[in-house]
């Protein structure tokens, strides 16, 4: 008898919730691999194509902005974002996990809340990292040819920091539909098409209609803030264009809150 | 304690769960029966605040299982589908299953042992054989040492040993003043488990009462005789007040044991050719008193 009815000697607060959802997080084998592949894409690739247009960029025949070069792979390296942000969720429904969860947790709203807190802050770090990592090795080559930008250069270090924001907001972006749609394949498509198909095609849109789609398309709103300098000039300046991009997100993931909240898990 | 209060569940215009009361008081092992789609797992769901009740109330020692602070505490709870990922080893989903309650860490090596899970505690849970699986989800139900135990369908895919752990670890549970609810579609088994039984069939309680009570309710029982002059043993028998039905050749006699009934024909020196106690199963029972709300009853729907 004397295991009966031991009373809750302290009471988990959200810091329980936070530190399962930690556990959690990183005892999968999908968060290595999306980081890992993160870091390799967004690193490996900036510095490629700084090595293959140094000279041409000293030489100007491109015509290309130097500054949207030194961030160039975060482009390929927001997929690992979206994967990972989709799986946070929707691993959870695909193998019935979300049951346990919610069993040991059943306030859902702090699940909810620790699961975005684990993720953005991890893209946060990643994301940063991995343009740190690139613009190391991509400015390494610019340097050589003289057109190497400096960390104090204009917009460098916001974008260093902005990569990590963004990768943050577009984890928290898929795992917002993610438990909208409870479905992997599902989720990845509908972001991953949001982000490179839907957002690239309403450019064909004409006249104000198609400026101001390409302009909100959270895709091409969010990512100003990652570069020093853009391709498109047509798009919102960096922080007016993340707060468009927060504000979509903080949209999507309040629907979702709602959803998860109400309904049969 | 366990209190359904007309708890009641529809998905649609299809009712699931229709109105059930009932309790599970600690200190034993309460069965809860029923066939395939008659509402069990969608009740354990209820319990455990993860579907939420159209109408009425379940509440887990006087309030509702959501309202609970530290909910692995109070309740342990084996679910019928896996909620294990596969990718995870078995002790990383209890250690993040213990963090997330407060559960101190070194219960986690405790109840691996307990479940005999410690030599794969290291592997990961989708390499996991299906018994070892059941094994896994007891040991997250006994992490928070919870005064009430809930366990759907624990025997399912368990080799005959592991049938055998269950039933002596439910057994244990409320020997030690546990409230115990373990639900079932195998008679036999709850025969063998459980002390009391709650039998539902299409959403709806058809019974509530102790596993005695309902054996010597539905499981009736006769004494098959066979002889070669059937009607004068058939008359002999109704004489001495027995209650005798003829069955192509057979007789059921009901009202006294086999030895009775060999004596009383014995001593008459009619001649018998079989006698056997015949006791029709809690299976058959049961099967009988669910008939009608048996979901997918051959080809019949």
């Amino acid at each position: 008898m004397t295991a009966v009815a031991t009373p809750a000697r302290t009471r988990p607060g959200f810091g329980a919730t936070l530190r399962a959802e930690w556990i959690k997080f990183w005892t999968v084998r999908s968060t290595p691999w999306s980081l890992g592949a993160m870091l390799v894409l967004g690193a490996g690739l900036t510095t490629l194509v700084c090595a293959l247009s140094a000279d041409a960029l000293a030489r100007e025949d491109l015509g290309e902005p130097v500054g949207a070069f030194v961030t160039w792979g975060i482009v390929f390296a927001q997929v690992t974002a979206v994967v990972l942000g989709a799986l946070v969720v929707t691993g959870e429904y695909g193998t019935g996990m979300v049951r346990a969860t919610l069993t040991a947790t059943p306030r859902r709203g702090a699940v909810l809340a620790a699961k975005a807190v684990v993720l953005a802050s991890t893209l946060f770090v990643a994301g940063t990292l991995t343009a740190l990592a690139g613009w190391l090795g991509g400015n390494w080559f610019l340097d050589r040819a003289g057109v190497g930008l400096a960390l104090t250069d204009d917009g460098v270090l916001r974008a260093l920091f902005g990569s990590g924001l963004y990768m943050a907001g577009l984890g928290l972006f898929a795992a917002a539909v993610g438990l909208l749609v409870r479905h992997t394949a599902a989720a990845l498509s509908i972001v991953l098409g949001l982000v490179f198909v839907v957002g690239n095609l309403v450019m064909v849109l004409p006249g104000a209609w198609g400026e101001w789609t390409t302009k909100l398309m959270p895709g091409n709103a969010g990512s100003r803030i990652a570069t020093p300098e853009s391709f498109n000039p047509l798009l919102l300046g960096p922080w007016v264009g993340f707060a468009v991009f927060a504000a979509e997100v903080a949209a999507v993931l309040a629907v979702a809150a709602v959803t998860f909240t109400r309904r049969d898990a | 304690m366990i209190t359904a209060d007309r708890l009641t569940k529809t998905y649609g215009d299809r009712t699931a769960v229709d109105g059930i009361s009932f309790t599970v008081q600690p200190g034993r092992v309460t069965g809860f029966l029923g066939p395939n789609g008659a509402g069990k797992s969608t009740t354990m769901r209820m319990v455990l605040g993860l579907d939420r009740p159209t109408s009425g109330s379940v509440t887990v020692g006087g309030r509702r299982y959501a309202d609970s602070p530290a909910p692995l505490r109070e309740v342990g709870a084996l679910l019928e589908a896996r909620s294990v990922h596969p990718g995870r080893s078995a002790r990383d989903h209890l250690r993040w299953l213990a963090a997330s309650n407060a559960i101190p860490a070194g219960r986690v090596d405790e109840v691996l042992e307990l479940v005999g899970l410690t030599a794969v505690a290291g592997q990961r849970a989708g390499r996991f054989s299906l018994g070892m699986g059941q094994r896994l989800g007891i040991a997250a139900a006994l992490l928070g040492d919870p005064p009430v135990v809930v366990l759907d369908e624990p025997v399912n895919g368990l080799d005959p040993e592991g049938i055998r752990w269950v039933r002596t670890l439910a057994r244990q549970l409320a020997a030690e003043g546990r409230t115990v609810f373990v639900s079932s579609h195998l008679m036999s088994e709850m025969a063998l488990t459980a002390d009391h039984l709650v039998v539902i069939g299409r959403g709806r309680v058809l019974a509530d009462c102790s596993t005695a009570e309902f054996t010597a309710a539905h499981a009736a029982s006769h004494v098959r005789v066979r002889s070669p002059q059937p009607d004068q043993v058939a008359t002999l028998l109704r004489r001495a007040g027995l209650d005798v039905a003829v069955h192509d050749g057979e007789l059921r006699v009901q009202g006294r044991d086999a030895a009775a009934v060999g004596e009383l024909v014995g001593r008459s020196g009619l001649l018998l050719h079989e006698l056997t106690l015949v006791r029709s199963s809690l299976e058959d029972a049961f099967m009988t008193l669910t008939a009608d709300s048996v979901e997918y009853a051959g080809a019949s729907r």
